[in-house]
């Protein structure tokens, strides 16, 4: 376990924000979601030991939030959301300097902040101040001053926000590769769910200040009965006829993928769906195994 | 409805927009590229703010330069967060709605059915300094769409809204598309792209790339076949078989071995022989998928290196 | 280490090292403060340029000294001149005059201190490390504090070493013993003031070119009253000698005349070094002819100032925030 929270309760004034809150933060990477005002912000900041909670406790890494605020902020990383960099620094003068107020001793911290901004992709740029960079580099240089003291779990807040394509890819892949890789703990605070699934293994769902959900993403996505997503080359009822005379059923359609249930093991279910596409007289492109999208499952737990 | 012809832009020596020719339909249209490929200067040059300085623009057939009969016709939402903090969000809507022209009457009644389309009817009521990133978003296009123009152009509208959110906002688009309007979206988040339209628009430095509909382009780039992948547990059999066929460029084992990625160029035949493998050969297989033939890879394509 | 073959392995590795306990993160700080205000040269000219008084003196001590000489000691006039300086109102002039320069330098390395981090949200950063509010203000004060000692202490340093080279024979040892440590003492103590003072307006704004002319402001407002109020002054002790003095009734300019950034700091060197100062430049019997002289202020002066800079730095403790995200 890498945090383990019991029955949390935080106000602000008289608003809510988390109302007994009890959560076992697994190890590995996990993703945070929830709807706007749910209480992530929040929690990543009880997390961090910056609330007093009105009551409950809770352990980061070994150490109780409310007394041991620093001791958790020496262990943990945290990539927030918004800008953030301090004006007149060169990158490497910047993540250094984080370096030390974490308590690295000097010479230790700038060699860190060599290696930690290599890693993450930072070539020649990091000798100019960081002011000069565009929204891409500003994000590295956010991720690097999160891991520049070998934190034990790293806290990411909207780790694409404002990157290109070809930045998110990358951001996406030094994600993983620490999460799976290097065996940092990492968890992942973000609206854009296809980039959890891409990088996380399990989700934690707050809603209301409440847990809604929390597992494997694999299992979240499961589908009773096991049916299979057929998109053809275009729509034909007719598919969805030889379909159901073989003995299967279509359980919805959009556009042209069909999502079927069919009868038997699943070699038997691939020669039927084939079968019926000829003799509809249709192609298959493409067969795969009926999953709910991670949005799916989320809204499900929103409402249920 | 939008019309651009060899249209250029450039601020000094930087360039925005480098000799772009291209029409605009009703629907939604993706505008798409990297930071600093000129999206910008594109939806600048749409809305009237910048003038072209080689070609024309033309918006619903006019000038949109200094011009208010384009402009009550088109409706901005940027990417830029400036607002009068200090008031409520219905008021700064009314108050828009009132400079737009509206009288009193009017402009209440479009405030409300604004706000009830983008969901804040009940939260506007708060001062605007106060608003998360969502909230924000929400209150931008409500006052985007205040006068009904006919083009909306929306500069990354789903920044900092929750799934929720971006389901509701990408419904709302499809709706107003039926409509008869031309939504052009430029966003960075490709995989949302593709759900709401498959009409793009890709710049790249300043020229125009790629436009038009995703799957002819896909068809159409030559140079990186398609890559077509068959889970099967027995992929070194299907190998066997597949490999003889003459429209096949390479075979690919994947390293669980239970996946083998095959390259062609001929995708349709290559489809039609994975029937007849499955049916008459009694070929196993466990999934079918192309993992190229989405709009991440088309761009990367196109514009990576 | 670990058995590695020819090809090394650069990619992430975690950090093993020493991590210091979570404590006195302020003094990191306070070295980055430090660091950045090294690197500015105009932090050096201003420096020397507010010890221009002591210069001036070492040059006219220095042309009294020749003419004494020229004259082969028969210019008794010039004799008992040189004889009757006051030292220690040396060392008050010399620290009045340097008060514009030692304003620029606050501007130069405190107005932008926690205004530029407003703008960046710098906060965070600190705060997500085991970094607290205190260790940040702390940090950024004595980062301040230190340039502005240091600025105030090395002209006169360098003025008292030359001048216990050189003017002994003057009494510039004997007149006063406690010189050296008065002034040693007065110069943390105005720093400290304007420290925290203008790390008070720095946290009010999101600029660090905003922050500084506010500060400026208020210290060219705060002068132009303190002038004024000089002005009443002399005009109710009666101006040049012979004159009625102006009957300002109950109302007495005096202690007014310290109200400003400025004026808390002369007053306060008033205090600590014991003297009013007198002419400049000059010795001791032209003053006791001349105009009149605002006297040393009461010690209350002290405490005043001890919970202005306190009032300042509460101001500065309630402004810094971590950004918040608001539902």
């Amino acid at each position: 376990m890498v945090a383990s929270i019991k029955n949390l309760t935080v106000r602000y004034g008289t608003f809510t924000a988390l109302d007994g809150f009890s959560i076992d933060i697994p190890e590995g990477c996990v993703g945070l979601l929830g709807p706007n005002g749910a209480g992530k912000t929040t929690l990543i900041k009880t997390i961090l030991g910056f609330l007093t909670p009105a009551s409950g406790s809770g352990t980061v890494l070994g150490c109780d939030i409310a007394r041991q605020g620093r001791t958790i902020r020496q262990r943990v990383g945290l990539m927030p959301e918004q800008d953030c960099y301090m004006p007149g620094m060169s990158a490497v003068m910047y993540v250094a300097y984080v370096g030390e107020l974490a308590g690295m001793p000097s010479e230790q911290a700038l060699r860190r902040a060599h290696e930690v901004l290599e890693y993450c992709g930072l070539g020649e740029a990091r000798y100019r101040n960081v002011e000069t960079f565009s929204t891409g580099m500003k994000q590295r240089v956010k991720l690097a001053q999160a891991l520049v003291h070998g934190p034990r779990l790293l806290l990411l807040d909207e780790p694409t926000n404002g990157l290109d394509p070809a930045g998110r890819e990358e951001m996406l892949e030094l994600v993983r590769s620490i999460s799976h890789d290097k065996q940092v703990n990492v968890l992942v605070s973000s609206h854009l769910l296809p980039d959890v699934e891409r990088v996380c293994d399990q989700v934690i769902v707050i809603v209301g200040g409440k847990l809604r959900a929390c597992g494997l993403i694999d299992d979240l996505k499961k589908i009773e009965g096991r049916p299979v997503d057929v998109e053809l080359k275009e729509p034909k009822e007719s598919f969805a006829w030889a379909i159901e005379r073989v003995g299967g059923r279509v359980l919805s359609f959009s556009g042209s993928v069909y999502r079927v249930q069919a009868p038997g093991k699943s070699d038997e279910v691939t020669r039927l769906v084939f079968q019926a596409a000829r003799e509809a007289g249709v192609q298959v492109r493409s067969y795969l195994a009926a999953e709910r999208s991670l949005e799916e499952a989320f809204m499900e737990a929103l409402n249920g | 409805m939008i019309e651009f012809v060899a249209a250029s832009r450039w601020y000094g020596q930087v360039i925005g927009l480098n000799d772009v020719t291209c029409s605009i339909g009703p629907g939604v249209t993706a505008l798409l590229g990297m930071n600093g490929a000129g999206k910008t200067t594109m939806m600048r040059l749409i809305t009237g703010q910048l003038k072209p300085q080689t070609g024309s623009v033309r918006v619903l057939g006019l000038r949109p330069f200094a011009n208010p009969d384009v402009y009550r016709k088109v409706g901005y939402c940027p990417d830029i967060d400036n607002f009068y903090e200090h008031m409520t969000g219905r008021k700064f809507v009314y108050m828009l709605a009132r400079m737009a022209g509206f009288n009193h009457l009017e402009a209440m009644e479009r405030t409300e059915r604004m706000l009830e389309m983008v969901g804040m009817a009940e939260r506007a009521d708060k001062k605007i300094a106060g608003y998360s990133k969502g909230m924000r978003q929400r209150i931008k296009l409500a006052q985007a769409m205040l006068h009904d123009p006919d083009v909306i152009l929306l500069d990354e509208p789903l920044n900092g809204l929750d799934p929720i959110g971006r389901r509701e906002f990408i419904n709302l688009l499809a709706r107003l598309a039926e409509q008869g309007k031309s939504i052009v979206v430029s966003s960075h988040i490709l995989f949302e792209v593709e759900q709401m339209t498959r009409s793009i628009l890709l710049l790249h430095r300043g020229r125009l790339l790629a436009t038009g509909d995703l799957r002819v382009i896909r068809e159409l780039i030559d140079t990186h076949p398609h890559r077509i992948r068959i889970d099967t547990p027995m992929p070194r059999e299907a190998g066997q078989r597949i490999a003889s066929l003459p429209y096949v460029i390479s075979l690919r084992f994947d390293p669980t071995g239970r996946a083998l990625e095959v390259e062609t160029r001929n995708p349709d035949q290559f489809y039609d022989r994975v029937a007849s493998m499955v049916l008459e050969d009694g070929l196993t297989i466990e999934g079918l998928s192309s993992p190229d033939n989405n709009l991440e890879s088309v761009f990367c394509y196109l514009v990576g290196g | 280490m670990a058995e590695t073959g020819p090809i090394a392995d650069l990619s992430y590795r975690g950090y093993e090292g020493l991590l210091e306990s979570p404590t006195r993160r302020w003094w990191v700080i306070s070295k980055m403060m430090l660091r950045l205000a090294v690197r500015k040269w105009g932090l050096y000219v201003l420096t020397f340029m507010s010890g221009w008084y002591y210069f001036v003196m070492m040059i006219v001590m220095f042309v009294q000294e020749q003419i004494v000489a020229n004259s082969m000691g028969r210019d008794a006039a010039m004799i008992r001149r040189l004889a009757n300086m006051d030292w220690t109102a040396q060392f008050l002039h010399g620290f009045s005059y340097g008060q514009i320069w030692f304003f620029l330098i606050a501007l130069t390395v405190g107005a932008g201190a926690i205004a530029n981090d407003n703008k960046a949200y710098a906060l965070l950063s600190y705060l997500s490390k085991p970094c607290t509010k205190t260790d940040y203000l702390v940090g950024k004060w004595v980062g301040v504090f230190l340039v502005l000692c240091a600025a105030a202490l090395i002209p006169g340093l360098f003025f008292y070493a030359y001048g216990l080279m050189n003017w002994r024979e003057y009494g510039f040892v004997s007149q006063d013993p406690w010189l050296l440590p008065k002034f040693v003492l007065l110069v943390p103590l105005a720093s400290a003031f304007q420290a925290s003072l203008i790390l008070g307006v720095s946290s009010l704004f999101r600029q660090g070119m905003h922050a500084g002319l506010a500060y400026a402001g208020v210290y060219l407002v705060t002068n132009f009253f303190t002038v004024i109020m000089s002005f009443a002054y002399f005009l109710s002790q009666g101006g040049r000698p012979g004159r009625r003095p102006l009957d300002t009734g109950v109302f007495s300019p005096e202690p007014f005349t310290f109200c400003s950034i400025d004026g808390v700091q002369i007053g306060l060197a008033k205090v600590v070094l014991h003297t009013a100062g007198g002419i400049p430049f000059m010795p001791r019997e032209v003053n006791r002819m001349a105009q009149p002289v605002v006297p040393i202020p009461s010690l209350w002066l002290i405490p005043i100032a001890a919970a202005v800079a306190a009032l300042f730095i509460w101001l500065a403790w309630t402004k810094i925030r971590a950004v918040e995200v608001v539902r």
